[in-house]
């Protein structure tokens, strides 16, 4: 049976984890690295980069390197997130067919989905590589406060990327499997969870191996990303003040000075200050211009003070939510590398009125927890369960547009409720439904999960016919409805109006082309290898024919030259097969030619 | 694990479980207290749990499914006291076995107000006693559902509240 992997697909950085053993290790890419940059940059000759060689190329090509895209994927290009992104994004975010938020690069837009899949296959083989087979079971996790349409969206990624996705869990959830697994002790965890994108916060309570999930809440768009976004504000402002130089308009400077002032963010978690250094930022007239600046911790500060503060009404009400006073907290755990800012801390502290535990490593724990779930789905750890939430009320639009909620913010999963419906018409033989998701009070507030129509309703007064729908959620929070004519007893038919995402169709074909390319950057390696072989072996055939000139007859000879300048006119080539033949001939003599070696001059080596 | 059923057993369970009351789902009386409730839905997750059942076939997985979903409606419903009390009127007065989340929630709020107290003092001392329930620390919710009683000696609720956990001391 092959292993199971868990993948912490982040805004910024991801990570992998194997289960094996009954327990699960967080592995090393092949730049040696425990996590990688979620980054993906297309090349001037074309070539596709994933991970910190994509990051490191990123000042000279801001307009192919595509960052964060985990903030786009499942949403609409109108919606305020997305306008948000794309007002400082140095690619250049479109809008697709369906009204999703793509990303254009050169003639060609990708969906968030297709940037996500190339990272998660970058993390898949990262784990082969690792294992020494192909993996294709995985976990993947996801921030708990997605809806239902980024949930999709990424499930769909893990098809692209050649994934069997066992399940797709919510990051606290899999911190706090991290956590608990194989401890005894029966308590109430609460998990901070501030990444690159996303917060979340989550209330569990542990009984005898089972984590139920009391309440989640959070926001889908706050991290590391909005944090480096106002320091690098702060920094712009700054310059232009002083050199009356704006340089939002230069995507590379804005480059340089994005990843500068990561740096200080992360420098500023240890230091009280540190400086910026960026020579030849820019030029005007007088000459060449260099940023250089001093950043405090304080300034720092003072600079995320508005967003530090967003992270307090969540917590209020994932606690409210889960019926929990914070002294009835045992634990708080702080997942995510932002939660080693001291100012987060701190908050975090005021919230809850307590320490929190520093006994994880926030960066991998997500990985690691996912690949323990990913262990329970396939039956090898079984003391273990795992009772999730949904995060956000589903409903349906009901008279004067208002959302009559169905099933409640969390709400364990999977479940069901059913609610009745009729006709408010005579004769009326098809009803509409609106299904939502979202706590707004409003329909056209929240986000429209799906469109369908109840048909072939026998004909009555209005309000006669019952026609009872369920409403599902799975295991995966997956949204899923049937319904019942209550007075025949028969299931009722339904006709799906509307939709968002990619198409099965359109999954179908991305993973045909995915594969493709698989196979395309499978025939460049090769290609590469095969070169290198044969310079290897057209310098060791010279010094061989060089040393032993006096042994080596005139015909041998000639036939080997010849054979050693096809190859070297083949290795200019792109022709891997023509390449090969000639390698392979060239090998063939000059096997020939050291085994008569050594038969005349009766080397040792017997063979 | 639900391997404990036989194949043929859970297939009949899913085709009956439309019949089958909140109650009756998780093998509980009626009028079971919280705690009972929260055993009882941990208990037949292990069982029905989609993820404890991975290796059922296809047909047994569908039919697994249906169960558990209806195991957590039903918790949803009696994990709350509001709802659950709401849930047993519902079941009384013969209006089926499944509860429309908008009727627990009506019916649940009215409660409430009862439920909460209606004098601050009330409300305080009863605040109290709910998280000593919540601990299972009944002689001490006892006490102080006893000193609300005095602020609102007419409280229908409070007295509920103080019969059980009077009954869980012994």
């Amino acid at each position: 049976m092959g292993k199971v992997i868990g993948i912490d697909l982040g805004t910024t950085n991801s990570c992998v984890a194997v289960f094996e053993n009954g327990e699960s290790h967080v592995i090393a890419n092949t730049e040696g690295a425990r996590t990688t940059p979620s980054i993906v940059a297309f090349t001037p000759s074309g070539e596709k980069l994933v991970g910190q060689i994509a990051k490191r190329q990123a000042v000279t090509n801001p307009e192919n390197t595509i960052f964060a895209v985990k903030r786009l994927i499942g949403r609409k290009h109108d919606s305020d997130e997305v306008k948000r992104f794309s007002s400082f994004a140095p690619f250049k975010v479109e809008k697709s067919e369906n009204g999703d938020a793509w990303v254009q690069v050169k003639d060609r837009a990708y969906s968030p989905q297709e940037i996500s899949a190339m990272i998660l296959s970058k993390m898949k083989d990262t784990a082969s590589d690792y294992i020494g087979e192909p993996v294709e079971d995985v976990v993947v996790t996801v921030p708990a406060y997605f809806d239902d349409s980024q949930r999709q969206a990424t499930q769909d990624a893990g098809k692209i990327a050649g994934l069997n996705v066992l399940r797709i869990i919510n990051e606290p959830t899999a911190a706090a499997l991290s956590f608990g697994l194989g401890d005894s002790q029966n308590r109430k965890l609460a998990v901070f969870d501030l990444g690159g994108g996303t917060f979340d916060i989550s209330i569990l309570e542990i009984a005898n191996g089972v984590f139920e999930v009391r309440s989640t809440n959070g926001d889908t768009y706050l991290g590391g990303e909005d944090f480096d976004q106002e320091i690098c504000s702060h920094i712009l402002n700054e310059f232009k003040a002083e050199h009356g130089l704006d340089l939002r308009t230069d995507k590379m400077a804005l480059q340089r000075i994005k990843e500068a002032s990561e740096r200080a963010k992360h420098e500023l978690s240890s230091c009280e200050e540190t400086d910026v250094n960026l020579p030849f930022i820019a030029a005007d007239e007088s000459g060449p211009k260099h940023l250089t600046t001093t950043l405090t911790r304080e300034k720092l500060e003072e600079l995320v003070r508005d967003l530090v503060e967003r992270l307090v009404s969540p917590c209020k009400l994932a606690l409210e939510d889960a019926g929990l006073r914070r002294e009835e907290i045992d634990e708080v755990i702080l997942v995510g590398g932002m939660t080693r800012m001291p100012i987060v801390e701190r908050k975090v502290v005021e919230i809850f009125g307590k320490a929190p535990n520093k006994g994880v490593n926030p960066d991998e724990i997500v990985a690691s927890g996912a690949a323990i779930q990913g262990g329970v789905l396939k039956g090898e750890v079984s003391s273990v369960l795992l009772l999730d939430v949904t995060p956000l009320s589903l409903g349906v639009e009901t008279q004067g547009g208002v959302a009559t909620k169905i099933i409640e913010r969390n709400t364990t999963i999977p479940t069901s409720s059913g609610q009745v419906f009729s006709t408010t018409e005579d004769d009326q033989t098809v009803v509409s439904i609106h299904v939502v998701q979202g706590e707004r009070e409003m329909a056209a507030d929240n986000k429209t999960l799906g469109r369908f129509d109840l048909v072939g309703i026998p004909t009555a007064p209005r309000g006669v016919p019952q026609i009872e729908v369920s409403f599902e959620i799975d295991a995966d929070g997956v949204v899923n409805v049937s319904a019942k004519d209550l007075g025949s007893g028969k299931s009722q038919a339904i006709r799906v109006t509307a939709s968002g995402g990619l198409s099965e169709q359109d999954i179908e074909s991305l993973v045909t082309e995915a594969e493709q390319h698989t196979q395309a950057d499978r025939d460049r390696r090769d290609l590469v290898e095969l070169r290198n072989k044969a310079d290897g072996l057209v310098y060791s055939t010279e010094r061989t024919l060089e040393e032993f000139a006096e042994n080596v007859t005139a015909e041998d000879r000639k036939q080997l030259e010849a054979a050693i300048e096809k190859t070297r006119a083949s290795v200019k080539g792109d022709d891997a097969v023509a390449l090969r033949a000639v390698v392979d001939e060239l090998s063939a003599l000059t096997y020939k030619m050291t085994e008569q070696l050594y038969a005349e001059l009766g080397g040792d080596d017997t063979e | 694990m639900a391997s404990e059923l036989a194949p043929t057993e859970i297939v009949a369970l899913a085709r009956l479980i439309d019949e089958l009351d909140y109650y009756q789902l998780l093998h509980l009386r009626r009028g079971a207290s919280i705690s009972e409730v929260k055993q009882a839905y941990h208990f037949s997750s292990r069982a029905f749990h989609p993820d404890a059942n991975r290796h059922l076939s296809a047909n047994l997985q569908a039919a697994v499914a249906t169960i558990a979903r209806r195991i957590t409606e039903a918790y949803s419903v009696l994990r709350d006291p509001g709802r659950n009390k709401a849930y047993l009127q519902h079941l009384e007065a013969g209006h089926g076995v499944r509860m429309q989340l908008s009727e627990a929630r009506a019916e649940a709020g009215r409660r409430a107000v009862e439920q909460k107290g209606r004098t601050p003092q009330g409300r305080q001392y009863y605040n109290l006693a709910e998280a000593e329930l919540r601990r299972e620390d009944f002689a001490a919710a006892a006490r102080n559902l006893q000193t609300a009683l005095t602020f609102e000696p007419d409280n229908e609720f409070f007295k509920a509240q103080l019969k059980e956990a009077r009954e869980k001391i012994r």
